[in-house]
């Protein structure tokens, strides 16, 4: 039979006269636990799946072509919806990508409040992640703890850009508005209230053996798997391997902050479990948080943005830039012919592989873990198909 | 042994958590009933950088149409013609449909005295799309030729330092501010 036009073949043995028929199941694509509009086709036997076939395409915009119509400067609007719930590194991956183009240098302030505009983004959307990752499973509580957090980001945000979800604070050549009186104290504030309350979730959800139970062991990810695999991110960390483009492929101002990259250590289960993929994520707030510490201190004087014509018309060529979204390495390819609309764009996103994985890991699995599986490996639904 | 050792984690890991949420009964409540029950109208209380309905001060729309060509899904649609004799620019036309809008805010931008602009409003819901077209110009108008120095109308001084104002917000390219 033919399921999403996948060809799948019934892999049991069992004796003659004695097979049962496999349950096909649908999972989405509206289900409250898919983050999104996600469709699964499910063969399951009994409580164990075989295999759940990830079906893609419910949410395609074709933003990629859209840049082909709306032009460089008026494309930034529409990269804030790649990936809605870390619009930032989306922004900061087209300006990156037009100011490789036309070679245009970001004043230093600008770098600096990109860096903080993503990290506070980061933080948010992880937060989102791991508090979703409780509720898919069935905690409910910590998921209001960390949007009570993630509100206090989008006040910051909404005072630094005027939108509290869709950005479009970045800029070709910089950022569209300075920071704002006050912003470094308060966002210092947040930052030093935000840190202690990692801790606190911790104790609230994370070390719960329940809750431990549910991801340790679930969906383990070898490291050379995830290379095979082509994962990105969190998702590659928590199975140990430690790359982040921020330090390996350094870009804007990062090589001058100091920060580690947290990986996966198996510490409740075998290395690249779920929960190593959701503990890289906590740790990663923090990171975020020294990141932020520093960049806030540290702001130079200056212009916030290069000038750019407005009319913006870049040298034929081929770029493709990479930054460190939430949800991993994001990749930016873009082909200019010269004119003022690109002639092509093409983005990598990191939920596109997370989600190709699923198909694997799901064979044996309980129809529960399932859901385990998607909160941890963050997938969020508008990033697989832009 | 490691069955009972994993129902004491368990009971003693559900206290922990449930200590924390406990907690919380004396902690301050961070939310608020909306919409009223604050001391300020909610719209009085955003940043002035929120980005919420458009609105157009025509008084101090010069007809360049610089919004209408930096808005990415056309929105906007300006019909602006220059009189012969007079060479004054007549407005006729200046639609925005709020419907489509994204407020991205990308008009705002090169706007050269500040007309267009967004309101700290957002409760834009209605029941039909056609009313949710705001046309602002009633019957054509001739469009604001700026002044060689401050402007002297008193009607129209305190539109275009508010207009100023909001341009300022925005970082302009080689400003050191």
């Amino acid at each position: 039979m033919s399921t999403a036009g996948i060809e799948i073949g019934l892999e049991r043995e069992t004796p003659a006269g004695l097979e049962t028929e496999e349950m096909t199941l649908n999972m989405g694509p509206q289900h409250p636990s898919t983050h999104g509009v996600l469709r699964f086709v499910v063969k399951a036997d009994g409580e164990v799946m075989r295999r759940a076939i990830p079906d893609i395409g419910y949410l395609h915009r074709s933003i990629e072509k859209i840049s082909e119509k709306v032009g460089y400067h008026g494309f930034m609007p529409y990269t804030d919806r790649v990936d809605y719930v870390s619009a930032m590194q989306c922004n900061q991956g087209w300006a990156m990508a037009c100011e490789k183009l036309a070679s245009i240098e970001v004043p230093r302030r600008g770098e600096y409040c990109r860096v903080i505009a993503c990290e506070l983004g980061r933080i948010a959307s992880h937060l989102i992640s791991v508090g979703t990752t409780g509720m898919d499973i069935g905690a409910f509580t910590p998921f209001t703890h960390a949007l009570r957090e993630r509100e206090r980001i989008n006040n910051l945000l909404e005072e630094l850009c005027g939108a509290r979800l869709t950005f479009n604070y970045m800029r070709i050549g910089g950022c569209a508005w300075d920071i704002p009186p006050g912003f470094v104290k308060r966002a210092s504030e947040f930052v030093e209230q935000f840190e202690p309350l990692i801790d606190e979730y911790n104790e609230l959800i994370s070390f719960n053996k329940i809750y431990v139970e549910r991801l340790a062991n679930v969906a383990i990810v070898p490291a050379e798997m995830a290379i095979a695999w082509n994962l990105v991110g969190p998702n590659l960390r928590g199975s140990g391997v430690k790359y982040d483009v921020r330090k390996d492929v350094p870009y804007s101002v990062y090589p001058e902050l100091e920060f580690d990259v947290p990986v996966g250590t198996g510490e409740r289960g075998t290395l690249g479990d779920s929960y190593d993929r959701y503990m890289v994520r906590m740790n990663e707030m923090k990171e975020s948080c020294r990141i932020l510490r520093q960049a806030l201190g540290g702001i130079p004087e200056g212009p916030v943005i290069a000038k750019v014509p407005r009319t913006f018309k870049p040298p034929p060529g081929e770029v493709y830039v990479r930054v460190e979204a939430s949800r991993g390495d994001m990749g930016w390819f873009v082909v200019s012919d010269g004119t003022a609309f690109p002639a092509r764009t093409h983005i990598r996103t990191g939920s596109f592989s997370a989600m190709a994985i699923i198909e694997e890991l799901s064979k044996g699995l309980m129809i529960a873990d399932l859901v385990a599986v998607i909160a941890s490996l963050d997938i969020v639904a508008p990033e697989v198909d832009r | 042994m490691g069955y009972f050792n994993n129902i004491r984690e368990t009971i003693r890991t559900i206290f922990e958590g449930m200590a924390i949420t406990a907690s919380h009964l004396v902690r301050e409540p961070y939310t608020v009933q909306y919409p009223d029950r604050i001391d300020l109208p909610i719209q009085d209380t955003l940043p002035f950088r929120y980005r919420g309905l458009l609105d157009v001060d025509l008084e101090i729309c010069t007809g360049c149409l610089a919004c209408e060509r930096a808005c990415p899904i056309d929105c906007i649609v300006i019909e602006a013609e220059k009189n012969k004799q007079t060479k004054e620019m007549i407005l006729r036309r200046f639609d925005i449909d709020l419907a489509k809008c994204m407020y991205c805010g990308l008009c705002s931008e090169p706007c050269p005295t500040g007309s267009i602009h967004h309101t700290p409003e957002f409760e834009g819901a209605d029941y039909s799309l056609e009313s949710m077209v705001r046309r602002f110009v009633k019957a054509p108008i001739p469009a604001y030729k700026p002044t060689k120095g401050p402007e002297t109308d008193p009607e129209i001084a305190p539109l275009l330092t508010r207009g100023l104002r909001y341009l300022d917000e925005f970082a302009s390219p080689g400003d050191s501010k």
